[in-house]
């Protein structure tokens, strides 16, 4: 009897042994898999901007009518030619970029934070209605508004200015008032009050005190709003005809239309110049940006 | 009615109340002084509400029933002409009904993309996680770049990856006419927006999966299930909301997709969106305005529709908590 469990008792053992060895196997393989597959992804989503950065600096020629991975000569041309010409005046798109963003995204957020200030903190009448009648204007997508909006525009002499691009702006940002709400219901009451006792009115208890404590939470909408503004090209690509209106998005489209081959190294040029500063901002706020939109899925 | 609110009025006048309602009434004033401060605060988004969503969508809808002749700033009714124009491709094959059958038919095309890009996100979500990978922060970090970068600077390098002398031919050896065929074009759009957009979702999925009760696995795994029975039993059902969330976010930009068909199509009608079709046919004739409208109105339901799918059914058929 003893004798036969032991035997049992060792056949198992071993056959534990095997198991755990094949299992060993197949984690291995299973880790080798998972960091193959990762790797080569991020490999391929970065490619594009490796090559967007090599191209830019080849002649016309080794770009479209050669093939080589790497230019046989590195030129500055393209580069050159951006900053010095006349033809795509990028300086320029540059500036009208930047006033628009300045102008809309200052404007823009006291405006918003004002109206999230009324939401969160005053007494005013009907608030759910005008909290979804705000609200509703989200679903709305700008395929429906562009026609008249144009038409508009265009009555008033404004096509090919920015002021379509700005003046929307200047009315706040819904996505930012309903972020602004949740975040200033959050500081207590008290504050104001003690503000209104001294005798300070609303504008001036928004303005002073809530203001400042909302600083950090205005930072990162700020931040959004930014990438957006810079990447947008539906809207401006619209309206902005002439090369020295545009933004710098709208110019690189136009970099990318001329279809003849001379233009496309730098038209990717001009890709990687417009691409360095969102890469600057995403590489140093990496952490926000990713919990943001962690954040924005968790909550639906 | 006003005469017994007159009566009652003067009656307040007659008999002034005493010294109580009084000092209500003083707070009263001092609370519609807060009302309508704080109307004024919330004034500029309404009234950018009003003008560029309310009003315009309104114009919108009524261009939608006008032909428009542009050089006499005149304007006609039609009724519903636009609308069926808009589908007479379906029944008889004409060129401007066609356009935008096409059109939906390629705004459609382009939105495999979504389904892939949620599968490779869930994928690349579910190694980092089951295979506890090292550095899983700067692969997120990676995955998400193209989502924060320029679509049009993508757009071109894509295209230019993607043309007939390109990087992909030259590698593969191959002279794909990924640019000039009607459908290759929208493959290759495909592949480039389903690996643009999988780093998004691989995140989501990720804050999904670490939002898992681990009791859960905690009492499966005391029941024997193994890591990836634990996957598809547990993790996957888990994180439907962020799976609907992908769906009906990526759905609102798909639909109205634009920088595909005019940056990276060059405007090849093989690519042509719905927008693309609407941008185009505003400035085609005097019904052309028209058509573009309808075919607006007519997005813009859809949209409007799925938007308020997800601001309602989102917590009732989705596992939440």
């Amino acid at each position: 009897m003893e004798k036969e469990t032991n035997i049992m008792q060792s056949e198992l053992s071993i056959q534990n042994d095997k198991r755990e060895t094949a299992f060993k196997i197949l984690r291995i393989c299973l880790r080798v898999f998972t960091y193959a597959v990762i790797v080569f992804g991020a490999a391929l989503l970065v490619f594009p901007f490796l090559w967007m950065v090599l191209s830019s600096f080849k002649t016309g020629d080794e770009a479209t009518l050669r093939f080589t991975f790497f230019p046989e000569v590195w030129v500055f041309g393209n580069y050159a030619e951006l900053f010095t010409g006349t033809d795509f005046p990028i300086f320029k798109a540059l500036g009208n970029t930047v006033l628009i963003e300045v102008s809309v995204i200052v404007i823009g957020t006291f405006v918003s934070a004002m109206a999230a200030f009324s939401f969160a903190k005053l007494k005013l009448q009907h608030k759910t209605f005008w909290l979804l009648f705000l609200m509703s204007g989200m679903m709305v997508p700008y395929a429906a508004l562009m026609l008249p909006q144009y038409r508009a525009f265009d009555a008033m002499k404004m096509t090919d200015t920015l002021w379509p691009l700005i003046l929307p702006g200047f009315f706040g940002n819904v996505s930012m008032i309903f972020f602004l709400i949740q975040y200033m219901r959050g500081i207590p009451n008290a504050y104001f009050e003690a503000a209104r006792i001294d005798g300070a009115n609303h504008f001036t208890c928004f303005l002073t005190i809530m203001f400042p404590l909302i600083k950090t939470a205005i930072a990162a909408q700020v931040i959004f709003w930014f990438v957006g503004i810079w990447n947008d090209y539906f809207a401006p690509s619209l309206y902005l005809t002439s090369r020295d209106q545009m933004t710098l998005q709208v110019l690189l489209g136009q970099l990318n239309a001329g279809t003849s081959g001379k233009y496309l190294p730098m038209a990717l040029a001009g890709a990687v110049l417009s691409s360095i500063p969102m890469l600057v901002i995403y590489i140093s706020c990496q952490k926000f940006f990713i919990e943001s939109l962690a954040i924005s899925g968790v909550k639906g | 009615m006003n005469k017994l609110e007159n009566t009652a009025a003067e009656e307040r006048t007659a008999f002034p109340p005493p010294a109580t309602p009084k000092t209500k009434k003083k707070t009263s004033k001092v609370e519609r002084r807060e009302h309508i401060i704080a109307f004024l605060f919330i004034l500029p988004p309404i009234i950018g509400f009003l003008v560029f969503t309310a009003i315009s969508m309104g114009f919108t809808f009524v261009f939608s029933f006008q032909n428009y002749f542009v050089r006499r700033g005149e304007s006609e009714f039609v009724g519903f002409q636009h609308y069926i124009s808009l589908f007479s491709g379906m029944f008889t094959p004409g060129e401007l009904g066609n356009a935008f059958i096409k059109s939906v038919g390629n705004t459609l095309f382009l939105l495999l993309s979504l389904p892939v890009s949620i599968a490779l996100g869930l994928l690349l979500a579910g190694l980092l996680r089951l295979g506890d990978v090292k550095g899983s922060k700067v692969f997120q970090v990676l995955y998400y770049l193209p989502a924060v970068s320029s679509a049009v600077a993508l757009n071109i390098v894509w295209r230019y990856i993607f043309q007939s002398n390109g990087f992909l031919n030259n590698m593969l050896h191959a002279s794909t006419p990924w640019l000039s065929d009607d459908t290759l074009i929208k493959v290759a759009i495909v592949i480039k927006n389903s690996l643009n957009a999988m780093g998004g979702a691989m995140i989501l999925y990720l804050a999904g999966m670490l939002n898992v009760p681990k009791d859960l696995y905690e009492a499966s795994s005391l029941d024997g299930a193994g890591k990836v029975r634990q996957f598809f039993s547990i993790t996957l059902p888990m994180i439907t909301p962020v799976t609907f969330y992908l769906l009906i976010t990526g759905l609102i930009g798909g639909l109205q997709s634009y920088a595909d068909s005019q940056v990276f199509a060059k405007g090849d009608s093989g690519a042509a969106t719905i927008v693309f079709f609407i941008w185009q046919q505003r400035t085609n004739g005097a019904a052309g305005y028209g058509i573009a409208s309808s075919a607006s109105i007519l997005l813009s339901v859809c949209i409007m529709i799925i938007t308020l799918i997800q601001f309602k059914v989102s917590n009732k058929w989705v596992y939440e908590e």
